[in-house]
């Protein structure tokens, strides 16, 4: 066996953890547990608590949808930033001076962008 | 000034665009697309101001190409760009009815400065994609003006048609971008190399073909679905017709001919290695017949002018694509294969949008776009009509137009590469297209139109066309004429 | 430690069929954008196997590749946002994204 593949042994560790813990507790409770007669009564809500209608699947807010929009816009930047922290240091001792405005202006057109969607009230969360 | 400083301006022009639009109150938004048209007419003269590279060796002109051809395509996106905006001041009515849905308080023109700043964003992305050389910038400009055309295809929120076609083109062009991936993935997989002068080289000496060939499968489907040819040209009709109309002439205009030049980037290192070049022609030849066969019989049924116009754009694309096919082997035409697919777009541009501009005020005028708005058009606007005319004669390739020297080069070119069976297609679909361009011709001067109430349509609706366009129109008619009598003045530009 | 190209190439094929498949024959337009994505990963997939394989002799990968899939998580997530702010205005006009529905535009 080879050593780098030796450094994922903890995280195959935590996924074996992880999914014996799920299976376990379900085993456990389908043998622990005592067979359940289903009927009508069972399974209406018990003295107090919501009656079971409307869909399962609650419909949310158009709003919510656009926030995260814009929070995976914004979030994707650092997918270039972080290579770009990496290799800075090196870059600008070999005498790449344009190296860091490049970025001012990759974040710069970003920040015209932020300006734009709250201009446009896509962050406003009360109205409308 | 370094040739890429042009693409930031365009950018700078578009964000511009949209600041003035949300910090300034501007009262009249058709000064916004005035403030495009004049900001790109600087960078258009701009272009002849460019320096050669200081350093070529460095690694960013790996990624950006600086040729005659490269200029040549961003002209055309310039000089489109400026026509898309000139026709979008005339199409504000439209936007008011069926844009974005406008509350009570706002501008009544609010979600225009959007409609002009995007092709700003999209001029600059056919820019960049004309001088791409280097399988990222080709992505990325590439990916720049279709998620740009997913926005302005759509644009029309409130209008069905507009929608479908939005949904349709999202759906093919995400389909396209994922082919195009794995292709160029597997393209770097075969070579070693994203650079195209790096893949031209591992090409040329590669032994096994097999892998360049899986990458070549991807990436020709992916393109021909840019530029409108066969295996994926079926949303062309669909879009065009559900497009807005300005939208509709850049998406034919810019997306053609930028996708042109990019494929053929893409296919020079294949056509080059002589390994693969026999194959690569094989196939291009294909889809040359493939793409005229449909182009021009499906343009025959056709009865909505902007359906017709989208299929004879897949024709056009079949032509095109059989230049490209002529490539390694043109011996003793006149002109490179290079040469001939930049004239025949440069040709094609001139003529869609004449045909665009004038398809946009009669449609916003008769609130439709099938036939019955283009009969008797003579009567009503005589102006109108002989523009139509002159820009449908060129479609066709009549002589002494410049679409007839565009089909002739190619023409040469499939004779000197002895490509018999795609030119012997070729003609016929050119003569299939004398047909279907002249039966709008027929309507325009023979027949009269009814109105919805079964009275012949006036003249009123048809005199309201902005300056801007009027100038546009003109200009691109005389450039018909002039070039059809002087094409040499084009391809002078290309040495 | 190498055990060779093959296994990433074959799931990243795999990977990319099932995308493709699922373009093709679901009618759910929410599924069908899952697919696309799924098949933007398969070919961020094969680029990281190939820059491995043509590794340096420092025996580290090929950044060129590298550079072209950061892009393209990039483009995918702008397609994404633009992508599902159309599907949603066509669901407010038609209630529903069945691509079945989208069929206004004939021949």
């Amino acid at each position: 066996m080879n050593e780098s593949l030796d450094n994922y042994l903890p995280v195959l560790l935590q996924i074996l953890i992880a999914a014996g813990f799920a299976v376990a507790t379900l085993i456990a409770s389908a043998l622990l547990g005592k067979r359940a007669r289903r009927n009508e009564m069972k399974d209406s809500a018990y003295e107090c608590g919501m009656l079971p209608i409307g869909e399962g699947q609650s419909r949310f807010s158009v709003k919510f949808y656009l926030v995260a929009m814009l929070f995976v816009l914004f979030d994707i930047e650092v997918v270039f930033l972080v290579p770009w922290a990496v290799v800075f240091k090196e870059a600008v001792a070999s005498g790449a001076t344009q190296f860091f405005y490049g970025m001012l202006g990759f974040v710069g057109v970003l920040f015209l962008a932020y300006l734009y969607a709250l201009n446009k009230g896509a962050l406003n969360w009360k109205e409308s | 000034m370094p040739a890429y400083y042009l693409e930031i301006i365009v950018v700078l022009l578009g964000l511009a665009v949209l600041t003035f639009d949300a910090v300034g109150r501007v009262e009249d938004k058709r000064s916004l697309a005035g403030l495009g048209v004049l900001g790109l007419i600087v960078v258009f003269f701009l272009l002849f101001k460019t320096s050669k590279p200081a350093d070529p060796g460095s690694v960013f002109w790996k990624f950006y190409a600086t040729d005659a051809l490269a200029f040549f395509f961003k002209g055309i996106a310039i000089l489109t760009t400026i026509v898309v905006l000139l026709m979008a001041n005339d199409f504000i009515p439209v936007l008011q009815r069926f844009g974005p849905p406008v509350e009570a308080k706002a501008h009544p023109q609010s979600g225009f400065a959007e409609f002009v700043a995007l092709p700003l964003f999209l001029c600059a992305g056919l820019m960049w994609m004309a001088s791409a050389n280097h399988l990222v910038s080709i992505f990325v400009s590439l990916e720049l003006v279709t998620v740009t055309f997913y926005v302005l295809v759509a644009y029309l929120r409130r209008h069905e048609l507009s929608l479908e076609a939005g949904v349709k083109y999202l759906i093919l062009g995400a389909l396209s971008t994922g082919l195009l991936v794995y292709g160029l993935a597997w393209l770097y997989g075969a070579t070693g190399a994203l650079d195209l002068s790096g893949i031209e080289g591992a090409l040329a000496t590669t032994e096994n073909p097999l892998p360049a060939l899986f990458a070549l499968a991807f990436i020709l489907a992916a393109m021909a679905f840019k530029v409108g040819a066969l295996p994926t040209a079926f949303w062309i009709p669909d879009v065009y017709q559900g497009a807005p109309t300005p939208v509709t002439a850049l998406l034919a205009v810019g997306s053609k001919s930028a996708g042109f030049i990019v494929l053929m980037r893409l296919m020079t290192p294949f056509l080059k290695s002589e390994l693969l070049s026999g194959k690569v022609v094989a196939v291009l030849a294909i889809m040359a017949v493939a793409t005229l066969l449909y182009g021009n019989f499906a343009a025959l049924l056709q009865s909505n002018v902007k359906r017709l116009l989208g299929y004879s754009s897949i024709s056009h694309a079949g032509f095109l694509v059989l230049a490209l096919a002529s490539a390694p082997s043109h011996g003793g035409a006149l002109e490179t294969p290079a040469t001939t697919v930049a004239f025949y777009l440069a040709s094609y541009a001139i003529t869609a949008l004449l045909a665009f501009l004038v398809l946009s005020i009669v449609s916003a005028a008769r609130h439709g776009d099938d036939l019955n708005s283009f009969r008797g058009l003579a009567k009503a606007s005589p102006f109108l009509a002989l523009l139509m005319l002159l820009s449908m004669a060129s479609m066709a390739g009549v002589p002494l137009t410049i679409g007839f020297w565009g089909k002739f080069f190619v023409f040469q070119q499939a004779v000197f590469s002895r490509l018999w069976l795609p030119l012997g297609v070729a003609v016929i679909g050119a003569a299939a297209g004398f047909y279907y361009y002249f039966r709008l011709i027929f309507s325009m001067y023979l027949e009269t139109a009814t109105g919805a109430d079964g009275n012949p349509l006036g003249k009123d609706t048809l005199t309201k066309i902005g300056a801007g366009s009027r100038i546009a129109m003109i200009l691109l008619a005389l450039a018909i004429i002039g070039f059809g009598f002087f094409p040499g003045s084009i391809l002078a530009l290309l040495r | 430690m190498n055990q060779g190209i093959e296994p990433y190439l074959l799931v990243s094929g795999i990977l990319f069929a099932i995308g493709f498949a699922g373009v093709v024959l679901r009618r759910n337009i929410i599924v069908i954008f899952m697919c696309l994505e799924m098949m933007l990963s398969a070919a961020n997939l094969t680029l990281v196997a190939f820059s491995r394989h043509y590794a340096t002799p420092l025996s580290t990968p090929d950044y060129q590749a590298h550079v072209l899939l950061f892009f393209i998580i990039t483009v995918a997530a702008a397609e994404v946002a633009v992508g599902l702010a159309i599907i949603v205005a066509l669901f407010r006009t038609r209630r529903s994204i069945d691509s079945d529905s989208v069929s206004a535009l004939k021949f």
